[in-house]
Protein backbone atom coordinates (compact mmCIF):
# COMPACT_ATOMS: atom_id res chain seq x y z
CA UNK A 1 0.00 0.00 0.00
CA UNK A 2 1.27 3.61 -1.24
CA UNK A 3 1.50 6.82 -0.39
CA UNK A 4 0.84 9.17 -2.69
CA UNK A 5 0.81 12.55 -2.97
CA UNK A 6 -0.77 14.45 -5.55
CA UNK A 7 -0.24 18.35 -6.63
CA UNK A 8 -2.73 19.14 -9.09
CA UNK A 9 -5.16 21.89 -9.64
CA UNK A 10 -8.31 20.63 -8.31
CA UNK A 11 -9.42 19.55 -11.85
CA UNK A 12 -7.67 16.17 -11.81
CA UNK A 13 -8.19 15.57 -8.46
CA UNK A 14 -11.95 14.14 -8.98
CA UNK A 15 -13.65 12.70 -6.24
CA UNK A 16 -13.83 9.00 -7.85
CA UNK A 17 -10.36 8.75 -8.40
CA UNK A 18 -9.37 9.46 -4.29
CA UNK A 19 -12.02 7.02 -3.60
CA UNK A 20 -11.03 4.49 -5.96
CA UNK A 21 -7.19 4.94 -4.69
CA UNK A 22 -8.03 4.67 -1.67
CA UNK A 23 -10.53 1.93 -1.88
CA UNK A 24 -7.32 -0.02 -2.98
CA UNK A 25 -5.33 0.75 0.55
CA UNK A 26 -3.11 3.91 -0.37
CA UNK A 27 -3.12 6.97 1.08
CA UNK A 28 -3.67 10.04 -0.97
CA UNK A 29 -2.24 13.70 0.22
CA UNK A 30 -3.50 16.18 -2.18
CA UNK A 31 -2.30 19.62 -2.39
CA UNK A 32 -2.90 22.58 -4.68
CA UNK A 33 -0.56 25.01 -3.33
CA UNK A 34 2.89 23.53 -4.67
CA UNK A 35 4.86 25.40 -1.77
CA UNK A 36 3.53 23.88 0.76
CA UNK A 37 3.02 20.54 -0.91
CA UNK A 38 7.03 20.74 -1.19
CA UNK A 39 7.42 21.01 2.30
CA UNK A 40 5.11 18.25 3.48
CA UNK A 41 7.31 16.13 0.66
CA UNK A 42 10.72 17.18 1.82
CA UNK A 43 9.91 16.24 5.18
CA UNK A 44 8.04 13.23 5.03
CA UNK A 45 8.43 11.57 1.37
CA UNK A 46 5.55 9.91 -0.46
CA UNK A 47 5.97 6.24 -2.42
CA UNK A 48 4.83 8.47 -5.06
CA UNK A 49 4.32 11.73 -6.49
CA UNK A 50 2.13 12.18 -9.09
CA UNK A 51 2.40 16.41 -9.83
CA UNK A 52 0.62 18.22 -12.52
CA UNK A 53 2.16 20.19 -15.74
CA UNK A 54 1.82 23.87 -15.98
CA UNK A 55 1.72 25.34 -12.30
CA UNK A 56 2.46 28.61 -11.06
CA UNK A 57 5.42 30.34 -11.41
CA UNK A 58 7.38 27.12 -13.28
CA UNK A 59 7.35 26.08 -9.84
CA UNK A 60 6.38 22.38 -11.02
CA UNK A 61 9.94 21.82 -13.12
CA UNK A 62 11.96 22.91 -10.53
CA UNK A 63 10.53 20.66 -8.05
CA UNK A 64 11.17 17.46 -10.09
CA UNK A 65 14.54 19.04 -10.29
CA UNK A 66 14.80 19.40 -7.16
CA UNK A 67 14.05 16.09 -6.10
CA UNK A 68 15.49 14.58 -8.92
CA UNK A 69 18.53 15.69 -7.70
CA UNK A 70 18.47 14.78 -4.64
CA UNK A 71 20.70 12.26 -3.86
CA UNK A 72 18.26 10.76 -1.18
CA UNK A 73 14.88 10.96 -3.16
CA UNK A 74 15.57 10.12 -6.88
CA UNK A 75 14.42 7.44 -6.92
CA UNK A 76 10.88 8.23 -5.74
CA UNK A 77 8.65 8.30 -9.14
CA UNK A 78 7.41 11.29 -10.42
CA UNK A 79 4.21 11.17 -12.88
CA UNK A 80 3.46 14.30 -14.44
CA UNK A 81 0.02 15.17 -15.59
CA UNK A 82 0.06 16.24 -19.16
CA UNK A 83 -2.32 17.80 -21.60
CA UNK A 84 -3.29 15.80 -24.96
CA UNK A 85 -1.40 19.12 -26.27
CA UNK A 86 1.56 18.35 -24.47
CA UNK A 87 1.08 14.48 -25.67
CA UNK A 88 0.69 15.57 -29.45
CA UNK A 89 3.69 18.30 -28.97
CA UNK A 90 6.21 16.34 -26.65
CA UNK A 91 8.42 17.84 -23.81
CA UNK A 92 11.80 18.79 -22.92
CA UNK A 93 12.33 15.47 -21.00
CA UNK A 94 15.54 16.81 -20.12
CA UNK A 95 13.73 19.79 -17.92
CA UNK A 96 10.71 17.40 -16.87
CA UNK A 97 12.84 14.58 -15.22
CA UNK A 98 9.74 12.84 -14.84
CA UNK A 99 9.19 8.40 -14.04
CA UNK A 100 6.49 8.46 -16.50
CA UNK A 101 3.46 10.83 -17.61
CA UNK A 102 -0.10 10.40 -17.94
CA UNK A 103 -3.04 12.49 -19.86
CA UNK A 104 -5.32 14.41 -17.73
CA UNK A 105 -8.41 12.54 -19.22
CA UNK A 106 -7.05 9.41 -18.18
CA UNK A 107 -9.46 7.03 -16.44
CA UNK A 108 -9.08 5.94 -13.38
CA UNK A 109 -7.92 2.67 -14.48
CA UNK A 110 -5.13 4.18 -15.66
CA UNK A 111 -4.10 6.19 -13.07
CA UNK A 112 -4.61 2.82 -10.93
CA UNK A 113 -2.58 1.07 -13.21
CA UNK A 114 0.52 3.61 -13.66
CA UNK A 115 0.43 3.97 -10.10
CA UNK A 116 1.11 0.56 -9.50
CA UNK A 117 3.67 0.05 -12.12
CA UNK A 118 6.00 2.95 -11.09
CA UNK A 119 6.24 1.90 -7.71
CA UNK A 120 7.54 -2.05 -8.72
CA UNK A 121 9.36 -0.84 -10.95
CA UNK A 122 10.71 1.70 -8.34
CA UNK A 123 11.71 -1.31 -6.08
CA UNK A 124 13.68 -3.24 -8.88
CA UNK A 125 16.00 -0.56 -9.31
CA UNK A 126 16.82 -0.12 -5.98
CA UNK A 127 19.56 -1.76 -4.45
CA UNK A 128 19.76 1.51 -1.89
CA UNK A 129 20.83 1.55 1.49
CA UNK A 130 17.24 1.69 3.85
CA UNK A 131 18.85 3.83 6.36
CA UNK A 132 20.98 6.41 4.14
CA UNK A 133 19.21 6.00 1.03
CA UNK A 134 22.25 6.03 -0.80
CA UNK A 135 23.35 3.71 -3.38
CA UNK A 136 24.60 0.01 -2.06
CA UNK A 137 27.13 -2.29 -3.01
CA UNK A 138 26.49 -3.05 -6.89
CA UNK A 139 25.67 0.53 -8.00
CA UNK A 140 28.99 1.52 -6.07
CA UNK A 141 30.83 -1.32 -8.39
CA UNK A 142 28.80 -0.02 -11.29
CA UNK A 143 30.07 3.42 -10.77
CA UNK A 144 33.96 3.11 -10.16
CA UNK A 145 34.62 0.54 -12.71
CA UNK A 146 32.39 2.89 -15.25
CA UNK A 147 34.92 5.43 -13.98
CA UNK A 148 38.30 3.36 -14.57
CA UNK A 149 36.92 2.36 -18.01
CA UNK A 150 35.86 5.80 -19.01
CA UNK A 151 39.66 6.87 -17.49
CA UNK A 152 38.59 9.99 -15.93
CA UNK A 153 41.00 10.79 -13.26
CA UNK A 154 39.01 10.17 -10.07
CA UNK A 155 40.13 9.59 -6.13
CA UNK A 156 38.31 6.66 -4.96
CA UNK A 157 38.01 7.80 -1.28
CA UNK A 158 36.91 4.84 1.19
CA UNK A 159 35.08 6.33 5.04
CA UNK A 160 34.68 4.86 7.83
CA UNK A 161 33.65 5.82 11.55
CA UNK A 162 36.29 4.72 14.11
CA UNK A 163 35.11 3.18 17.51
CA UNK A 164 31.39 3.03 15.92
CA UNK A 165 31.07 -0.51 17.90
CA UNK A 166 31.55 1.35 21.28
CA UNK A 167 29.24 4.14 20.60
CA UNK A 168 26.62 1.70 19.58
CA UNK A 169 27.16 -0.25 22.92
CA UNK A 170 26.47 2.42 24.50
CA UNK A 171 24.28 4.65 23.10
CA UNK A 172 22.11 1.84 21.28
CA UNK A 173 21.27 1.34 17.87
CA UNK A 174 18.93 4.41 16.85
CA UNK A 175 21.40 6.69 18.04
CA UNK A 176 23.78 4.81 16.70
CA UNK A 177 21.72 4.64 13.01
CA UNK A 178 21.91 9.01 13.73
CA UNK A 179 25.67 8.77 13.41
CA UNK A 180 25.37 6.14 9.93
CA UNK A 181 22.57 8.83 8.26
CA UNK A 182 24.89 11.89 10.10
CA UNK A 183 27.42 10.85 7.79
CA UNK A 184 25.73 9.83 4.83
CA UNK A 185 24.37 13.44 4.54
CA UNK A 186 27.69 15.54 5.24
CA UNK A 187 29.46 12.82 2.57
CA UNK A 188 26.22 13.87 0.04
CA UNK A 189 26.13 17.35 0.48
CA UNK A 190 30.13 18.14 0.48
CA UNK A 191 30.48 16.19 -2.47
CA UNK A 192 27.71 17.77 -4.35
CA UNK A 193 28.58 21.19 -3.46
CA UNK A 194 32.31 20.77 -3.97
CA UNK A 195 31.40 18.51 -7.21
CA UNK A 196 28.07 18.67 -8.73
CA UNK A 197 27.13 15.86 -11.02
CA UNK A 198 31.01 14.79 -11.13
CA UNK A 199 30.83 12.88 -7.67
CA UNK A 200 28.87 9.87 -6.31
CA UNK A 201 28.51 8.94 -3.14
CA UNK A 202 27.38 5.06 -1.64
CA UNK A 203 26.71 3.30 1.09
CA UNK A 204 28.31 0.35 1.32
CA UNK A 205 26.82 -0.56 4.62
CA UNK A 206 27.13 -0.52 8.41
CA UNK A 207 29.52 2.20 8.76
CA UNK A 208 31.48 1.95 5.81
CA UNK A 209 31.08 4.26 2.95
CA UNK A 210 32.26 5.46 -0.25
CA UNK A 211 32.49 7.86 -2.49
CA UNK A 212 34.70 9.33 -5.33
CA UNK A 213 35.18 12.37 -7.01
CA UNK A 214 37.49 14.08 -10.15
CA UNK A 215 41.20 13.68 -8.71
CA UNK A 216 41.95 17.27 -7.87
CA UNK A 217 38.82 18.04 -5.76
CA UNK A 218 39.41 15.09 -3.41
CA UNK A 219 41.70 16.60 -0.83
CA UNK A 220 39.13 19.88 -0.37
CA UNK A 221 36.05 17.26 -0.01
CA UNK A 222 37.82 15.61 2.66
CA UNK A 223 39.06 18.29 4.61
CA UNK A 224 35.39 19.69 4.35
CA UNK A 225 33.99 16.00 5.36
CA UNK A 226 36.41 15.94 8.35
CA UNK A 227 35.41 19.73 9.21
CA UNK A 228 31.80 18.89 9.64
CA UNK A 229 32.03 15.77 10.79
CA UNK A 230 34.01 16.76 13.88
CA UNK A 231 31.28 20.15 14.29
CA UNK A 232 28.64 17.79 13.86
CA UNK A 233 29.92 14.67 16.35
CA UNK A 234 29.48 16.34 19.54
CA UNK A 235 25.92 16.92 18.95
CA UNK A 236 25.61 13.03 18.95
CA UNK A 237 27.56 12.70 22.72
CA UNK A 238 26.63 12.57 25.69
CA UNK A 239 27.87 15.25 27.80
CA UNK A 240 29.87 13.31 30.37
CA UNK A 241 31.65 11.39 27.40
CA UNK A 242 32.93 14.43 25.76
CA UNK A 243 33.90 15.50 28.89
CA UNK A 244 35.77 12.59 29.85
CA UNK A 245 37.27 12.26 26.10
CA UNK A 246 36.49 8.89 25.82
CA UNK A 247 33.97 6.07 26.27
CA UNK A 248 33.86 3.34 29.07
CA UNK A 249 32.47 -0.03 28.85
CA UNK A 250 32.45 -3.09 31.09
CA UNK A 251 33.25 -6.44 29.77
CA UNK A 252 31.85 -9.28 31.01
CA UNK A 253 34.66 -10.13 33.18
CA UNK A 254 33.68 -6.63 35.07
CA UNK A 255 36.79 -4.66 33.58
CA UNK A 256 36.52 -1.21 32.89
CA UNK A 257 37.46 -0.31 29.18
CA UNK A 258 37.73 3.08 27.85
CA UNK A 259 37.36 3.80 24.05
CA UNK A 260 38.80 6.84 21.75
CA UNK A 261 35.50 9.18 20.75
CA UNK A 262 34.33 8.24 17.59
CA UNK A 263 35.93 9.62 14.78
CA UNK A 264 36.12 9.30 10.97
CA UNK A 265 38.73 8.12 8.66
CA UNK A 266 39.28 8.85 5.25
CA UNK A 267 41.05 6.46 2.51
CA UNK A 268 41.93 7.99 -0.73
CA UNK A 269 42.98 5.79 -3.70
CA UNK A 270 43.63 8.02 -6.56
CA UNK A 271 43.27 7.16 -9.92
CA UNK A 272 44.80 8.04 -12.39
CA UNK A 273 43.91 7.05 -16.27
CA UNK A 274 44.90 3.17 -16.95
CA UNK A 275 46.72 2.88 -13.14
CA UNK A 276 43.81 0.23 -12.30
CA UNK A 277 41.58 -1.42 -14.70
CA UNK A 278 39.16 -3.52 -12.59
CA UNK A 279 37.64 -2.52 -8.85
CA UNK A 280 39.45 -5.02 -7.14
CA UNK A 281 42.46 -3.26 -7.68
CA UNK A 282 41.56 -0.20 -5.98
CA UNK A 283 39.77 -2.32 -3.38
CA UNK A 284 42.70 -3.91 -2.37
CA UNK A 285 44.94 -0.53 -2.52
CA UNK A 286 42.35 0.90 -0.10
CA UNK A 287 42.34 -2.00 2.41
CA UNK A 288 46.75 -0.78 2.97
CA UNK A 289 45.56 2.66 3.20
CA UNK A 290 43.23 2.09 5.59
CA UNK A 291 45.08 0.15 8.31
CA UNK A 292 47.43 2.88 8.19
CA UNK A 293 44.55 6.02 8.59
CA UNK A 294 42.94 4.38 11.25
CA UNK A 295 46.14 3.95 13.26
CA UNK A 296 46.25 7.79 13.41
CA UNK A 297 44.55 9.53 15.97
CA UNK A 298 41.65 11.48 15.80
CA UNK A 299 39.76 12.02 12.49
CA UNK A 300 42.07 11.81 9.54
CA UNK A 301 42.42 11.14 5.45
CA UNK A 302 45.16 9.71 4.29
CA UNK A 303 45.66 10.23 0.43
CA UNK A 304 48.25 7.51 -1.57
CA UNK A 305 50.69 9.36 -2.80
CA UNK A 306 52.58 7.30 -4.89
CA UNK A 307 53.97 8.12 -8.25
CA UNK A 308 52.37 6.57 -10.90
CA UNK A 309 54.01 5.73 -13.82
CA UNK A 310 51.89 4.86 -17.18
CA UNK A 311 53.18 2.20 -18.80
CA UNK A 312 53.28 2.86 -22.42
CA UNK A 313 53.48 -1.02 -23.61
CA UNK A 314 50.43 -1.61 -21.90
CA UNK A 315 48.65 1.23 -22.47
CA UNK A 316 48.33 3.41 -25.38
CA UNK A 317 45.75 5.71 -24.46
CA UNK A 318 48.06 7.12 -21.56
CA UNK A 319 51.21 8.35 -23.42
CA UNK B 1 -11.40 30.77 20.10
CA UNK B 2 -10.00 28.55 22.95
CA UNK B 3 -7.03 27.23 24.19
CA UNK B 4 -8.30 23.58 22.65
CA UNK B 5 -9.33 25.21 19.26
CA UNK B 6 -5.83 26.93 19.07
CA UNK B 7 -4.08 23.27 19.57
CA UNK B 8 -5.99 22.25 16.69
CA UNK B 9 -5.13 24.75 14.60
CA UNK B 10 -1.50 24.59 15.15
CA UNK B 11 -1.28 21.14 14.01
CA UNK B 12 -2.43 22.16 10.15
CA UNK B 13 0.12 24.88 10.46
CA UNK B 14 2.53 23.39 7.46
CA UNK B 15 4.55 27.00 7.06
CA UNK B 16 4.88 30.37 8.21
CA UNK B 17 5.00 33.35 6.57
CA UNK B 18 8.32 35.52 6.75
CA UNK B 19 8.97 39.19 5.25
CA UNK B 20 9.30 39.47 1.48
CA UNK B 21 12.02 41.45 1.20
CA UNK B 22 13.87 38.92 2.91
CA UNK B 23 12.80 36.10 0.34
CA UNK B 24 13.26 38.23 -2.18
CA UNK B 25 17.25 39.03 -1.37
CA UNK B 26 17.93 34.85 -0.78
CA UNK B 27 15.66 34.24 -4.24
CA UNK B 28 18.70 36.61 -5.69
CA UNK B 29 21.60 35.25 -3.92
CA UNK B 30 20.21 31.58 -5.28
CA UNK B 31 20.37 32.72 -8.60
CA UNK B 32 23.81 33.71 -8.40
CA UNK B 33 26.45 30.67 -9.42
CA UNK B 34 29.05 31.24 -6.77
CA UNK B 35 26.48 31.05 -4.05
CA UNK B 36 26.95 28.33 -1.30
CA UNK B 37 24.83 27.12 1.54
CA UNK B 38 26.98 28.46 4.04
CA UNK B 39 25.89 32.48 2.82
CA UNK B 40 22.69 31.45 2.45
CA UNK B 41 22.89 30.33 5.91
CA UNK B 42 24.29 34.27 7.52
CA UNK B 43 21.02 34.98 5.53
CA UNK B 44 18.89 32.76 7.23
CA UNK B 45 20.23 33.01 10.33
CA UNK B 46 19.02 36.55 10.69
CA UNK B 47 14.99 35.47 9.99
CA UNK B 48 13.26 33.70 12.89
CA UNK B 49 10.74 32.29 10.07
CA UNK B 50 13.41 30.83 7.70
CA UNK B 51 15.15 29.17 10.41
CA UNK B 52 12.58 28.01 12.20
CA UNK B 53 11.47 26.21 9.28
CA UNK B 54 15.17 24.74 8.51
CA UNK B 55 15.11 23.41 12.14
CA UNK B 56 11.63 21.74 11.37
CA UNK B 57 12.92 19.97 8.46
CA UNK B 58 16.20 19.16 9.62
CA UNK B 59 14.54 17.47 12.94
CA UNK B 60 11.78 15.59 10.77
CA UNK B 61 11.84 12.08 10.71
CA UNK B 62 13.02 11.94 7.34
CA UNK B 63 15.62 13.56 7.92
CA UNK B 64 16.48 11.56 10.89
CA UNK B 65 17.47 13.82 13.67
CA UNK B 66 15.00 13.99 15.68
CA UNK B 67 15.65 16.71 18.69
CA UNK B 68 19.38 16.89 17.86
CA UNK B 69 20.01 20.15 15.79
CA UNK B 70 19.14 23.58 16.99
CA UNK B 71 21.60 25.84 15.18
CA UNK B 72 21.37 26.98 11.29
CA UNK B 73 24.79 26.26 10.62
CA UNK B 74 24.75 22.56 11.95
CA UNK B 75 21.57 22.10 9.85
CA UNK B 76 22.95 23.64 6.78
CA UNK B 77 25.70 20.92 6.76
CA UNK B 78 22.81 18.30 6.86
CA UNK B 79 20.46 19.63 4.81
CA UNK B 80 22.87 20.84 1.92
CA UNK B 81 22.74 23.14 -0.49
CA UNK B 82 19.80 22.12 -2.76
CA UNK B 83 17.43 21.73 -0.14
CA UNK B 84 18.04 25.02 0.97
CA UNK B 85 17.61 26.41 -1.84
CA UNK B 86 13.91 24.53 -2.29
CA UNK B 87 13.00 25.94 0.78
CA UNK B 88 13.88 29.44 0.09
CA UNK B 89 12.20 29.15 -3.64
CA UNK B 90 8.71 27.57 -2.04
CA UNK B 91 8.92 29.76 1.29
CA UNK B 92 5.90 32.08 1.91
CA UNK B 93 5.48 35.25 2.24
CA UNK B 94 2.94 37.87 4.15
CA UNK B 95 0.79 39.06 1.67
CA UNK B 96 0.91 42.77 3.19
CA UNK B 97 3.94 43.41 5.07
CA UNK B 98 2.92 45.58 8.49
CA UNK B 99 5.22 47.88 10.38
CA UNK B 100 5.12 45.79 13.41
CA UNK B 101 6.26 42.82 11.48
CA UNK B 102 9.45 44.54 10.60
CA UNK B 103 9.74 45.79 14.39
CA UNK B 104 9.22 42.16 15.20
CA UNK B 105 11.83 40.88 13.07
CA UNK B 106 14.18 43.63 14.42
CA UNK B 107 13.41 43.10 18.25
CA UNK B 108 13.89 38.95 17.64
CA UNK B 109 17.64 39.74 15.68
CA UNK B 110 18.09 42.28 18.09
CA UNK B 111 17.61 39.95 21.14
CA UNK B 112 19.36 36.94 19.27
CA UNK B 113 22.22 39.20 19.27
CA UNK B 114 22.34 39.92 23.30
CA UNK B 115 21.60 36.15 23.73
CA UNK B 116 25.15 35.65 21.80
CA UNK B 117 27.11 37.92 23.24
CA UNK B 118 25.78 37.07 27.15
CA UNK B 119 26.38 33.15 26.32
CA UNK B 120 29.88 33.55 25.32
CA UNK B 121 30.47 35.88 28.15
CA UNK B 122 28.83 32.90 30.79
CA UNK B 123 31.13 30.51 28.94
CA UNK B 124 28.66 28.50 27.44
CA UNK B 125 29.75 25.83 25.17
CA UNK B 126 27.45 26.44 21.94
CA UNK B 127 26.41 30.21 22.28
CA UNK B 128 24.70 29.61 18.38
CA UNK B 129 22.48 27.29 20.48
CA UNK B 130 21.08 30.33 22.56
CA UNK B 131 20.97 33.06 20.27
CA UNK B 132 19.06 30.69 18.02
CA UNK B 133 16.61 30.56 20.80
CA UNK B 134 16.55 34.03 21.56
CA UNK B 135 16.05 34.46 17.79
CA UNK B 136 12.63 32.44 17.88
CA UNK B 137 11.74 33.21 21.48
CA UNK B 138 8.13 35.31 19.65
CA UNK B 139 7.91 32.31 17.23
CA UNK B 140 3.73 32.20 18.95
CA UNK B 141 3.67 35.64 17.49
CA UNK B 142 4.06 35.10 13.91
CA UNK B 143 1.32 32.29 14.54
CA UNK B 144 -0.90 34.47 16.14
CA UNK B 145 -0.17 37.31 12.97
CA UNK B 146 -0.52 34.77 10.48
CA UNK B 147 -3.46 32.14 11.75
CA UNK B 148 -5.89 34.38 13.59
CA UNK B 149 -4.59 37.80 12.00
CA UNK B 150 -7.87 39.70 13.82
CA UNK B 151 -7.27 37.85 16.88
CA UNK B 152 -3.74 39.39 16.68
CA UNK B 153 -5.03 42.74 15.59
CA UNK B 154 -7.62 43.04 18.07
CA UNK B 155 -5.10 42.33 20.93
CA UNK B 156 -2.11 44.23 19.75
CA UNK B 157 -4.69 47.14 19.89
CA UNK B 158 -6.17 46.31 23.16
CA UNK B 159 -2.82 45.56 24.36
CA UNK B 160 -2.06 49.31 23.14
CA UNK B 161 -5.30 50.75 24.24
CA UNK B 162 -5.67 49.69 28.04
CA UNK B 163 -1.70 49.66 28.52
CA UNK B 164 -1.33 46.13 28.63
CA UNK B 165 1.29 43.67 27.92
CA UNK B 166 0.46 41.61 24.92
CA UNK B 167 0.42 38.32 26.69
CA UNK B 168 -1.67 39.38 29.02
CA UNK B 169 -4.68 40.64 26.79
CA UNK B 170 -3.44 37.14 24.69
CA UNK B 171 -4.00 35.36 28.25
CA UNK B 172 -7.55 36.99 28.42
CA UNK B 173 -8.76 36.42 24.67
CA UNK B 174 -7.54 33.10 24.14
CA UNK B 175 -6.93 31.59 27.04
CA UNK B 176 -2.87 31.26 26.21
CA UNK B 177 0.06 33.14 25.36
CA UNK B 178 2.38 33.32 22.55
CA UNK B 179 4.73 31.88 24.67
CA UNK B 180 3.08 28.84 24.80
CA UNK B 181 1.94 28.89 21.19
CA UNK B 182 5.51 28.96 20.46
CA UNK B 183 6.31 26.28 22.78
CA UNK B 184 3.52 23.86 21.32
CA UNK B 185 4.48 24.77 18.03
CA UNK B 186 8.40 23.87 18.23
CA UNK B 187 7.62 20.84 19.96
CA UNK B 188 5.14 20.06 17.02
CA UNK B 189 7.93 20.34 14.68
CA UNK B 190 10.11 18.34 16.84
CA UNK B 191 12.93 21.01 17.83
CA UNK B 192 15.47 20.05 20.55
CA UNK B 193 14.18 20.74 24.44
CA UNK B 194 16.98 23.23 24.48
CA UNK B 195 14.99 25.50 22.17
CA UNK B 196 11.46 24.31 23.04
CA UNK B 197 12.07 25.66 26.87
CA UNK B 198 13.60 28.60 26.19
CA UNK B 199 10.77 29.49 23.76
CA UNK B 200 7.88 28.79 26.07
CA UNK B 201 9.02 29.85 29.30
CA UNK B 202 10.71 33.03 28.08
CA UNK B 203 8.86 35.55 30.35
CA UNK B 204 8.69 32.96 33.38
CA UNK B 205 11.97 31.54 32.99
CA UNK B 206 12.47 30.02 36.49
CA UNK B 207 9.21 27.66 35.67
CA UNK B 208 11.16 25.55 32.78
CA UNK B 209 11.60 22.05 33.43
CA UNK B 210 15.28 22.24 32.08
CA UNK B 211 17.82 24.27 30.53
CA UNK B 212 16.96 27.44 32.64
CA UNK B 213 20.00 29.08 32.21
CA UNK B 214 19.22 29.23 28.74
CA UNK B 215 15.82 30.61 29.31
CA UNK B 216 17.22 32.87 31.83
CA UNK B 217 19.34 34.33 29.00
CA UNK B 218 16.79 34.85 26.33
CA UNK B 219 14.27 36.15 29.28
CA UNK B 220 16.85 38.86 30.14
CA UNK B 221 17.64 39.58 26.34
CA UNK B 222 14.15 40.10 25.57
CA UNK B 223 14.25 42.99 28.07
CA UNK B 224 17.82 43.84 27.49
CA UNK B 225 17.07 45.00 23.84
CA UNK B 226 13.54 46.08 24.66
CA UNK B 227 15.08 48.53 26.43
CA UNK B 228 17.87 49.80 24.44
CA UNK B 229 14.77 50.12 21.91
CA UNK B 230 16.10 48.51 18.82
CA UNK B 231 12.76 46.99 16.59
CA UNK B 232 9.38 46.43 18.43
CA UNK B 233 8.44 44.05 20.75
CA UNK B 234 4.71 44.34 21.15
CA UNK B 235 4.64 45.94 24.28
CA UNK B 236 4.36 49.70 25.40
CA UNK B 237 6.59 48.74 28.35
CA UNK B 238 9.83 47.39 29.23
CA UNK B 239 8.59 43.63 31.06
CA UNK B 240 10.16 43.53 35.04
CA UNK B 241 13.01 41.29 34.53
CA UNK B 242 12.75 37.66 36.43
CA UNK B 243 14.53 37.75 40.10
CA UNK B 244 15.73 34.18 39.82
CA UNK B 245 16.40 34.56 36.79
CA UNK B 246 19.17 37.61 36.99
CA UNK B 247 20.72 35.83 40.32
CA UNK B 248 20.85 32.78 37.82
CA UNK B 249 22.68 34.87 35.75
CA UNK B 250 23.64 37.97 36.88
CA UNK B 251 26.19 40.39 35.89
CA UNK B 252 28.02 42.64 36.90
CA UNK B 253 27.67 46.51 36.88
CA UNK B 254 31.22 46.34 35.10
CA UNK B 255 30.47 42.97 32.98
CA UNK B 256 26.86 44.82 32.20
CA UNK B 257 28.81 48.06 30.50
CA UNK B 258 31.02 45.86 28.21
CA UNK B 259 28.03 43.63 26.92
CA UNK B 260 25.98 47.07 25.84
CA UNK B 261 29.35 47.94 24.37
CA UNK B 262 29.71 44.64 22.68
CA UNK B 263 25.86 45.03 21.82
CA UNK B 264 25.93 48.73 20.04
CA UNK B 265 28.58 47.47 18.27
CA UNK B 266 26.56 44.73 16.77
CA UNK B 267 23.39 46.30 16.24
CA UNK B 268 25.18 49.27 14.38
CA UNK B 269 26.25 46.30 11.57
CA UNK B 270 23.07 44.97 11.87
CA UNK B 271 21.50 48.25 10.83
CA UNK B 272 23.05 47.82 7.08
CA UNK B 273 20.66 44.99 7.05
CA UNK B 274 17.74 45.78 8.49
CA UNK B 275 17.41 49.12 6.68
CA UNK B 276 17.61 47.03 3.36
CA UNK B 277 14.50 44.97 4.60
CA UNK B 278 12.84 48.65 5.72
CA UNK B 279 13.79 50.07 2.28
CA UNK B 280 12.48 47.15 0.41
CA UNK B 281 9.21 46.94 1.80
Amino acid sequence: MARISLVTSSSFNRQDERLCLEAKGHTVSFKKDVAKALEAILSDPPDILIIEKGLERNLDREVISALKNNLQLALMPIILVVSERDIATSLDWDCYTVDDIISNRATVEELLTRIELSIARSHRVADNNPLTKLPGNSSILKSIQNMLDQKKPHAVCYVDIDNFKPYNDKYGFSRGDEVIRMVGRILVNVVQEHCGSEGFVGHVGGDDFVFHVPIEKAEAVCQDVIKNFSALIPLFLDEEDLEAGYFTSTDRQGNVLKFPLTTLSIAVVPCEPCRYSHYGEVASTAAKLKKKVKSMEGSNYFIDRRKFKPAKKQCGSCS
Amino acid sequence: MDKAEIKKRLKEIQSLPTLPPIVSKLNEMVADEDITAVKLGKVIEKDQVLTSKLLKMVNSSFFGFPQRISTVSNAIVLLGFNVIKTLIVTSSIFEVMQASDVGLFEHSLGCATACGIIAKRRGIKNPEEVSTAGLIHDLGKIVLRSELPEEYEAIVKEAKEKGLYMREVEQERIGTGHGEIGGILARQWNLPERLVFPIEYHHKPEKAPDFKEIAAIVHFSDILIRAIGFGYGGDPWVPALDHGAWERIKLTKSQMREVIAELDEKLVELQDFTLEIKIEG
